[in-house]
């Protein structure tokens, strides 16, 4: 039977295909199921933004307009103190990639230690996986105010926070890429007659340098970010500045930092990526 | 690169001397070219490392005097618990006993409400943030936007989003609707959608045209093409990434509170900073159980994910 | 009646449609053959404005399809319906929703971005697929459906669309010979049944042979055979294929054609 056009399609000849077809064919109970979890988040959201009176971003339109003229009308430039602000920015810079460096250094190593296929003892690799999962858990700014604490106010607290953090993050990634190699071209490395360090050298590392580099990089990007925050529990950097400029009211110069900022970030994601693409490249030899 | 001669006509030694040489010729001439570059680049690296140690005063001295400092803050946030008295209740007088879990987690119930707020938090701001991360991730893709315009506009607008550190998102807030969860929530969502949006953009534009093509063959508009061409290829991935900033959330969601936006953060800002004893441990260790269990169950549901088909 | 005029299509310095004029009746079975690079996939994708012209018009009845925009171009696409050779199916979809896809122009915003559809629409997509034999696999997903039983669907997607012309854009490369010819004959018999203009493009002479009623011959762009499938001798199907002239051109070296089986009963044959 060929119908062409829908139009020519009747009632019954509906029915008869619907008997033949159950399954093509909605039922309530499919129809529920399908929607149901979309219509429970939306549900959710909503509920969730009554329960955190998201009608209070209405009244508040009056101050949002001051703040957002405060942050484009810049006033008195000449009596900033951008020696400070400078100050501040270099040393967020210096913590986020000497930050980055050690924590790629030491994750390295754990990296290793926590890889199936390099460490066979189970217990090493549980008690390291748990160390690291303590030191992911607690949060950057969170180290940072332990360092603070430790070592003293400025850049070297945050140094150690970034370095201590990242090595939680980044060790996990490292033991995951080396545990996703292939094990044939590591065999037949062996199989050469390789020791150890060799099979190491041309067996592993061409497979996961790429991944180390890449997320390594990534981390610097995202870390120059944390970096910035972290001077508001005085671990060093742009951080403390911003948060006096803000108490202080003075909107313009948080701006300006802040583009200072964002400007600096964007040149790292650039060359980042750069970077990215010639040690890739490199490697692949 | 000149082509390697086959000089077939000469004996076995004299025709591999001259390819070997031509080879050496020509390894040592790349060679060269990117020893120079490599040169550059260490000298760079070598001078940026040596910069950010003298800017940050990561010496040696600070270190030595610094490290033991560490051990020390750690036996002083450690509660002193005793053996004898470790379960004990309350007394009559609804007092704990000093020794006691009781006693060190005499704020608990505090913090229990303060981590669901926390939890709460961060549900909301990954559905919201994913919500504008989906609609924005395909004209965000440089293979699926409708024209050059929207694919500018949008990928510089999630670039935004993502480039403001949460807290300083949350301080403004902060400032704008007073403090409390609701400018931690915003924050996170905004950051959220920046982060993933460019994530989902980038998924987008790996996937294949073919099926867009025929959807567009059949004259179906622009959101049809998007829903019925892309969606069903991306949605797995969208959902892990979802679910793994989820995570990232709670993390963020933890700490928003040092500015006063809300969660954990606040209580735990105040106990290091006023207290500095047995309470920052106390705090620290549900923190980190909460992020633990919250990283498993999503773990758990991101593997059911990869194999599980949806739409 | 499809008219052609002056249809070109240039990228950069290369023409890869030059001037092409044509008059095409409702009901005709054409078949398009010429070398890879002849123009053939252009040119049809022309038609349905997957590509736009460079020059020329595309009429119609009395609209040039060439100027078309927004909606009317959709509604174009939607009365001009086509098949590719790797089928361009939406995989993890299951094989139902895809044929349904053929009425999204249909659809008000709302049911096509919910995918509601009604019961009448589902029955038709059945009925589609009922044709071309492939009901049972109603809700299985595409991507799981081997390469000829993907083609048969995008055919009954095309025939959801209750198009006026149908294009297919080497709908049997990818198939083996015994899938190709059921391809065919549900196209042949699509054409006779329903009346739609076909427009097929086909690397193989014989298939055009077999089953159109004019072949278009294609070469560097411009149309150089056109006529019924008896006029092209082996020397003019040989100039459109550019062969040399002492190389062994042997049409039978292109052929899909099985010999017929003994067998009363044709496995896999479909009664369209």
């Amino acid at each position: 039977m060929s119908i062409a056009a829908i139009a020519d399609l009747d009632e019954a000849q509906v029915a008869q295909v619907r008997a033949a077809h159950p399954g093509v064919f909605s039922t309530p109970w499919g129809t529920v199921k399908r929607w149901a979890p979309l219509s429970i988040a939306v549900i959710y959201v909503l509920v969730s933004m009554w329960y955190f009176e998201f009608g209070r971003l209405f009244d508040a339109s009056d101050r949002v307009w001051a703040l957002l003229r405060n942050f484009v009308v810049w006033r008195d430039m000449d009596t900033w103190a951008y020696r400070q602000i400078y100050v501040g920015i270099s040393q967020t810079l210096a913590m986020a990639f000497l930050g980055t460096l050690l924590g790629t250094l030491g994750s390295l190593f754990i990296g290793f230690l926590a890889a199936k296929n390099v460490m066979p003892i189970r217990i090493v690799r549980q008690i390291v996986r748990r160390f690291l999962d303590i030191l992911r858990g607690i949060d950057q700014l969170v180290w940072g105010l332990v360092f603070v604490r430790a070592v003293g106010l400025g850049p070297l607290a945050g140094v150690l926070a970034i370095f201590v953090s990242d090595l939680g993050t980044l060790s996990k990634l490292y033991s995951e890429a080396i545990e996703n190699i292939d094990r044939k071209q590591v065999e037949g490395i062996r199989s050469t007659g390789a020791g150890p360090l060799a099979v190491i050298r041309y067996g592993y590392l061409p497979q996961v340098l790429p991944v180390f580099i890449s997320q390594s990089l990534y981390f610097w990007e995202s870390n120059t970010r944390s970096a910035t925050i972290l001077g508001i529990v005085g671990a060093g950097g742009i951080g403390m500045i911003i948060i006096e400029r803000f108490r202080a009211s003075l909107y313009d110069q948080v701006a300006f930092v802040v583009l200072n900022i964002l400007v600096l970030i964007f040149a790292i994601d650039w060359l980042s990526k750069r970077i990215r693409l010639w040690a890739v490249g490199e490697k692949a030899h | 690169m000149s082509d390697i001669p086959f000089t077939g006509r000469a004996g076995p030694e004299a025709s591999e001397q001259g390819a070997v040489a031509i080879f050496e010729r020509h390894r040592a001439e790349l060679r060269a070219s990117r020893r120079v570059w490599n040169i550059l680049g260490l000298a760079a690296f070598a001078i940026c490392v040596a910069l950010s140690i003298n800017i940050s005063g990561f010496f040696p001295e600070r270190l030595a005097t610094g490290v033991p400092r560490i051990a020390e803050y750690f036996a002083t946030i450690m509660p002193d618990l005793s053996w004898d008295v470790l379960f004990a209740g309350r007394t009559e007088d609804g007092r704990a006993v000093a020794g006691s879990i009781t006693y060190w987690y005499t704020d608990f119930w505090t913090y229990i409400e303060l981590l669901w707020e926390t939890i709460l938090m961060a549900m909301t701001a990954s559905l919201i943030g994913s919500a504008v991360a989906f609609v924005l991730s395909f004209p965000a893709a440089a293979n699926l936007a409708p024209n050059g315009w929207v694919y500018w506009f949008s990928r510089r607008f999630l670039e935004l989003c993502r480039g403001i550190p949460e807290i300083l998102l949350a301080l403004i807030f902060v400032f704008m609707i007073g403090i409390g969860p609701l400018a931690g929530v915003i924050a996170i969502a905004i950051h959220t959608a920046g982060a993933l949006g460019k994530l989902f953009a980038e998924v987008n534009e790996n996937a294949s045209e073919r099926p867009v093509e025929g959807i567009t063959a059949v004259g179906g508009s622009w959101p049809a093409k998007m829903l019925y061409g892309v969606v069903p290829q991306v949605a797995p991935n969208f959902f892990s990434y979802a679910i793994l900033r989820f995570e990232i959330n709670v993390r963020a969601s933890s700490i928003i509170g040092f500015v006063g936006a809300g969660g954990i953060g606040q209580e735990l800002n105040r106990v290091i900073s006023f207290y500095s004893d047995d309470r920052v441990a106390a705090v620290l260790i549900l923190v980190v159980l909460m992020v633990t269990v919250i990283d498993l169950i999503s773990e758990n549901i991101r593997h059911r994910f990869i194999g599980k088909e949806n739409f | 009646m499809l008219k052609l005029e002056r249809l070109t299509r240039r990228f950069g310095d290369n023409t890869a449609v030059a001037a092409a004029t044509l008059e095409i009746p409702d009901g005709q079975m054409v078949g398009i053959i010429g070398r890879s690079g002849a123009g053939k996939s252009t040119l049809l994708r022309l038609l349905n404005r997957l590509i736009d012209p460079s020059d020329g018009h595309i009429l119609f009845g009395d609209k040039d399809i060439a100027q078309l925009k927004g909606r009317e171009l959709r509604r174009w696409r939607s009365d001009c319906a086509m098949i590719f050779q790797q089928f361009n199916l939406v995989g993890r979809l299951d094989v139902i929703t895809n044929v349904l896809t053929g009425r999204l122009y249909e659809l008000p915003a709302w049911r096509a971005m919910g995918q509601i559809f009604t019961p009448r629409e589902r029955a038709f997509a059945i009925e589609a697929l009922d044709r071309l034999g492939m009901a049972h696999t109603a809700l299985q997903k595409a991507e799981t459906l081997s390469g000829g039983q993907q083609q048969r669907v995008a055919i009954a997607r095309a025939l959801a669309q209750e198009p006026k012309i149908l294009l297919a854009d080497e709908p049997i490369a990818s198939l083996d010979p015994m899938n190709a010819k059921i391809v065919m004959d549900a196209l042949r018999s699509i054409n006779q049944q329903d009346g739609i203009t076909v427009i097929c493009n086909l690397h193989t002479l014989d298939t055009a042979r077999n089953y159109c009623d004019r072949i278009i011959g294609m070469q560097g762009g411009r149309i150089v055979f056109d006529g019924t499938p008896d006029l092209l001798t082996t020397d003019m199907a040989r100039e459109i294929y550019g062969a040399e002239a002492d190389e062994a051109f042997n049409e039978a070296a292109t052929s899909t054609t099985l010999p017929p089986r003994k067998s009363p009963a044709n496995e896999g044959a479909v009664h369209v």
